[in-house]
């Protein structure tokens, strides 16, 4: 089997923390490593909606949303449930397939520019739904304390991130191996076919609404897994407002960047765009803090403040060049083997 | 206040706003029309303008009201208009016939730059921001337009601001209706919306004539800034993201690239949030609109006067 | 008994009739032409035929049933069940907060153990109490939207193309409409699409279902390339073959379809006279595998070559009918079409 690069990836990563034994530098990576596994499960789960079956949504945060708090009030013990991480967790992505699902039922007939729009708005009102039903969600001040999760009896605590990175790149292999098997299916191939041509597609038989309604729940149960780990990563829900247009943008950003409909470049996408953003802006703010340059009184020293037209230059410079993504996905097919018999 | 008092009150705040939304919504509607393309940045374009106005009134300092207002109207809408058109120079003009995405993320670059510059603006060390102390808080804008009642000691107060509202709003549609309908740059901006290229084998510039939309739609939000910024007396650098989700909200209800669609849009939307403030709850006012929005879709896909897309096949 | 009749089939964009009242008989197992000049309406016919668009008047019957999704049991259970869906959905909306605070908060102490006592829910005294606003408003106007919603949504989805995909009529496009970025493989496995039975847990899991009918599509797909003359570009992209095997390819994918019924649209255009002759065996072999063949052409060499039958649309209307002997000689045809020289070609 030839080692492609999301294998590789993933298996670079199991490495990672066997280095960090030895190499702190390699732990304090694996630290940081674990928000960016939770956000490639979301960006995941928004490429099967956008980059396989090509319906642009920019809401995705409202199904991470969902998750986060389904889990939360599914196992915090100021609610009478109660239960254990793995069930929660089940539960969260049933939750999460059926708000795709009630979100894509009335929706699913509208063009792609509508839909997009109206992806958007969901997005808002979820989040303004969660802070306003405060007697459920306890509106901004969020469902903690949460328990860790729990594997085998052992129960996961914060000092330790070993456990927990397993946990996540486990989840993410699993997420991983699921939409690759999907996309190299007959479901893969008529979500790809709705993409490049709706209308022909129909015409050849696919039912492009069933096909839409399967990528909305999938996609969105997927959001909604990456939202419960993310809860349990927290300890907390987290409060509405962490769930806002920058994170659904931000999603976005990866799966364009590292190359649509390509689960390899969603992957390199989650690296780069949150590798930036928590790595490098990190270090740097550290940097200057150290040497007394920022001020509170001058908003332009601090680094977190260019933050915003940072990313917005690499985005506009981005499509200015290379619009395809990192690895765009037709472009790594076809460098391989035209002539071939088909692959297994 | 009578029953029949608050729901006229609430009428004349909604239909205020929702002037205010449909202009911004105009600018957005038009760009799509004719290049299929969500502007992001059109919202912090109008946040953009707010500060500029805001900048301008602090510089004109003494001036008599009228002018100041009349400087308003003139340079908040050149430097939209001519912000628009840059950014479509040179972010979008290369990306014309590439996947509909690379635009769309170019715009939300364009967006978070806006957002940046909004921010580091209100940083300035002028008196109206602070002496940038405090960047990120929203900003008082000088009351220029009064308060008073003009209808006297009436409950329902219809002011001097909302009259502003109308003055400005409304003649402003009508000459946009009959510049996009009678004359020649109208004209070949609604044959590059409908087929570029056949447009560009009759011999229009179909580049020139985007970057001509793009100043109209961005003279279109600097006005409708000037009004919000007068109408409203408080400015921050989130606003953007509101009135963004308000005017594409708007623009969707009543149908993409249709410009009396947009007006009707805003106009709806103005109402639906006042009526909702009002007689439910605020804090439901997003999720209100957001309802009616999938209404309208579920029973007229294309929005209320937009044309049903018919694919050639 | 005709297996394909339209039946005063009229068309109205706007103001524009683009076809008036054509009749069309096929038959199975015949090869029929439509012919006539650029605007004439034949893609249109076409497009009516295969559901893009839903007549203006007059109808389309395919084996003796509407090319529609008729309303039935199954579709009343569907519409209902959104309605109680969408009453449901509505009625937890209005009250969920108090709800909760009565079945959850109010019976739970912090960190005791939770009775799940039917006593402890007292839903039916809260709604005892606010049924009014509470429960039957919202459960009307759920109702009444759900219905309404559904019902809007499934009529607009009624005529769809692949409804008449399904019962059997398989089409080629005017202007080449392949998925330019999956292989040709995978274009033909496309057009297979009705005949598998692979679901999305057996893909997602890869269970023994999936493997088998893996191989054996795949092995169906390469015999269809064979049948015209692909099966040596398998895993090139669609986009980077020539013009020539582009045309084939939307064939083998329509084929694939195993359908009854195959429209082809301009299959000869772009052509040079050795590529059409190819076409024209082609056809002729799609006809011995028992498929009905609809063509629109321009080319008149191989309309007269191959058709059983031809007929002549001229501003939406049918002007002719009959062999292309008896079309050749029509002076209506010659008039509108053919043109006075050209009779003997």
């Amino acid at each position: 089997m030839k080692l492609r690069f999301h294998w590789a990836f993933l298996l670079v990563a199991a490495l990672v923390p066997v280095v960090g034994l030895f190499v702190p530098a390699a732990r304090s990576l694996g630290e940081l490593l674990r928000p960016i596994f939770i956000m490639a499960i979301l960006a995941l789960g928004l490429n099967i909606l956008t980059g396989f079956t090509g319906i642009l949504n920019l809401g995705v945060a409202a199904f991470m949303a969902l998750g986060a708090y389904a889990y939360a009030i599914l196992t915090c013990d100021i609610y009478p449930f109660q239960f254990g991480f793995w069930p929660a967790v089940m539960l969260t992505v049933l939750v999460g397939l059926l708000a795709g699902l009630m979100l894509g039922l009335p929706t699913i007939r509208l063009r792609g520019d509508y839909l997009a729009i109206v992806t958007l708005g969901f997005g808002e009102i979820v989040q303004d739904s969660l802070k306003n039903m405060d007697v459920i969600t306890k509106g901004t001040q969020g469902i903690n304390p949460l328990p860790g999760p729990t594997f085998a009896g052992y129960m996961f605590r914060s000092e330790t991130y070993a456990p927990w990175y397993y946990l996540f790149l486990g989840f993410l292999a699993l997420v991983v191996l699921l939409n690759r098997n999907l996309q190299r299916s007959r479901v893969g191939r008529a979500w790809i076919a709705i993409r490049e041509d709706e209308l022909a597609a129909s015409c050849m038989g696919v039912n492009p609404m069933k096909m839409k309604l399967l990528a909305f729940s999938l996609g969105a149960a997927q959001c909604s897994l990456a939202g419960a780990l993310w809860a349990s990563f927290l300890g907390s829900s987290g409060e509405p407002g962490n769930y806002d247009f920058q994170v659904s943008i931000i999603a976005l950003c990866i799966v364009i960047v590292g190359g649509m409909g390509n689960i390899a470049g969603v992957l390199l996408g989650a690296l780069v765009v949150i590798g930036c953003n928590s790595i490098v802006l990190e270090t740097l703010t550290n940097f200057l803090k150290a040497h007394e340059l920022i001020s509170s009184t001058n908003v332009y020293t601090a680094p977190g403040n260019w933050k915003y037209m940072l990313f917005g230059l690499a985005l506009i410079l981005m499509m200015r060049f290379k619009p395809e993504g990192l690895l765009p996905s037709r472009q790594v097919k076809a460098e391989l083997h035209p002539h071939e018999p088909p692959p297994s | 206040m009578t029953g029949w008092e608050v729901f006229l009150q609430q009428l004349i705040i909604g239909l205020s706003n929702g002037m205010i939304i449909a202009l911004i919504a105009l600018g957005y509607t038009m760009v799509y029309g004719i290049i299929e393309l969500i502007n992001f940045a059109h919202g912090d374009l109008f946040m953009l303008g707010c500060f500029a106005a805001l900048t301008l009134v602090s510089l004109t300092g003494d001036l008599p009201v009228w002018l100041v207002l009349m400087l308003l109207l003139v340079l908040t809408p050149v430097f939209c208009g001519g912000l628009n058109w840059l950014v479509d120079r040179l972010a979008y003009r290369h990306l014309r016939d590439a996947t509909k995405l690379a635009p769309l993320v170019s715009a939300i670059g364009v967006s978070f730059v806006f957002l940046n510059l909004g921010l580091f603006w209100g940083g300035l060390p002028l008196k109206v921001f602070g002496f940038g102390k405090a960047a990120a808080a929203p900003k008082d804008f000088p009351t220029l337009v009064s308060n008073a009642n003009l209808l006297g000691s009436s409950n329902v107060e219809f002011t001097t601001k909302d009259l502003l509202v109308l003055v400005i709003t409304v003649p402003l549609m009508v000459g946009l209706t009959l510049f996009v309908k009678r004359t020649r740059a109208g004209k070949a901006m609604r044959a590059v919306a409908q087929d570029r290229l056949a447009a560009q084998l009759m011999g229009i510039d179909a580049n020139r004539v985007i970057g001509q939309t793009f100043l109209l739609g961005g003279g279109l939000a600097g006005v409708a800034s000037v009004v919000a910024s007068l109408y409203n007396n408080t400015i921050y650098f989130q606003m953007g993201y509101r009135a963004g989700m308000d005017a594409f909200t708007a623009a969707v209800l009543g149908g993409i690239g249709s410009l009396p669609g947009a007006v009707l849009g805003g106009l709806c939307i103005g109402l639906a949030r006042a009526f909702a403030d009002q007689y439910i709850a605020t804090r439901w006012t997003n999720v209100i609109v957001f309802a009616i929005l999938i209404l309208v879709l579920v029973f007229r896909p294309s929005g209320l006067l937009g044309a049903k897309h018919r694919e050639k096949v | 008994m005709s297996l394909l009749q339209v039946d005063k089939l009229t068309m109205r964009f706007g103001g524009l009739v683009a076809v008036d009242a054509v009749t069309l008989e096929i038959p199975p197992g015949e090869i029929v032409s439509l012919i006539g000049p650029n605007g004439a309406g034949k893609t249109t016919v076409f497009n009516a035929i295969t559901g893009i668009y839903e007549p203006s008047a007059g109808g389309v019957r395919f084996a003796g049933h509407e090319t529609r999704s008729e309303f039935c049991g199954s579709v009343a259970v569907l519409l209902l069940l959104t309605g109680f869906l969408t009453a449901g959905a509505l009625i937890l909306l209005c009250n969920i907060e108090s709800l909760w605070e009565v079945v959850i908060t109010g019976n739970y102490q912090y960190r005791q153990v939770f009775q799940w006592k039917p006593a402890n829910i007292a839903f039916t005294t809260y709604f005892s109490e606010n049924s009014g606003t509470r429960l039957i408003l919202p459960a009307v106007f759920g109702l009444f939207l759900g219905l309404a919603g559904a019902w809007a949504v499934w009529q607009r989805s009624r005529r769809a193309p692949e409804v008449a995909a399904h019962a059997g009529i398989a089409r080629t496009f005017q202007n080449i409409r392949l998925f330019n970025q999956m292989t040709v493989l995978d274009n033909v496995l496309l057009g297979m699409d009705t005949q598998l039975r692979t679901r999305f847990w057996h893909a997602a899991l890869r269970l023994p279902l999936f493997w088998r009918e893996r191989r054996e599509a795949t092995g169906k797909a390469i015999e269809i390339l064979r049948f015209v003359d692909l099966d040596r570009e398998v895993n090139q992209l669609a986009e980077n073959l020539s013009y020539g095997h582009q045309r084939r390819l939307e064939i083998a994918r329509a084929l694939a379809m195993q359908p009854k019924l195959i429209l082809l649209d301009e299959p000869a255009a772009g052509l040079n006279p050795a590529e059409s002759q190819a076409l024209m065996e082609l056809i002729r072999q799609i006809r011995e595998r028992g498929i009905t063949v609809l063509l629109i052409e321009h080319d008149m060499q191989v309309v007269m070559g191959i058709s059983d039958r031809i007929a002549v649309l001229d501003y939406g209307e049918k002007i002719a009918e009959g062999t292309p002997a008896e079309v050749r000689a029509n002076p209506a045809v010659i008039e509108a079409y053919l043109g006075k020289s050209d009779a003997s070609t």
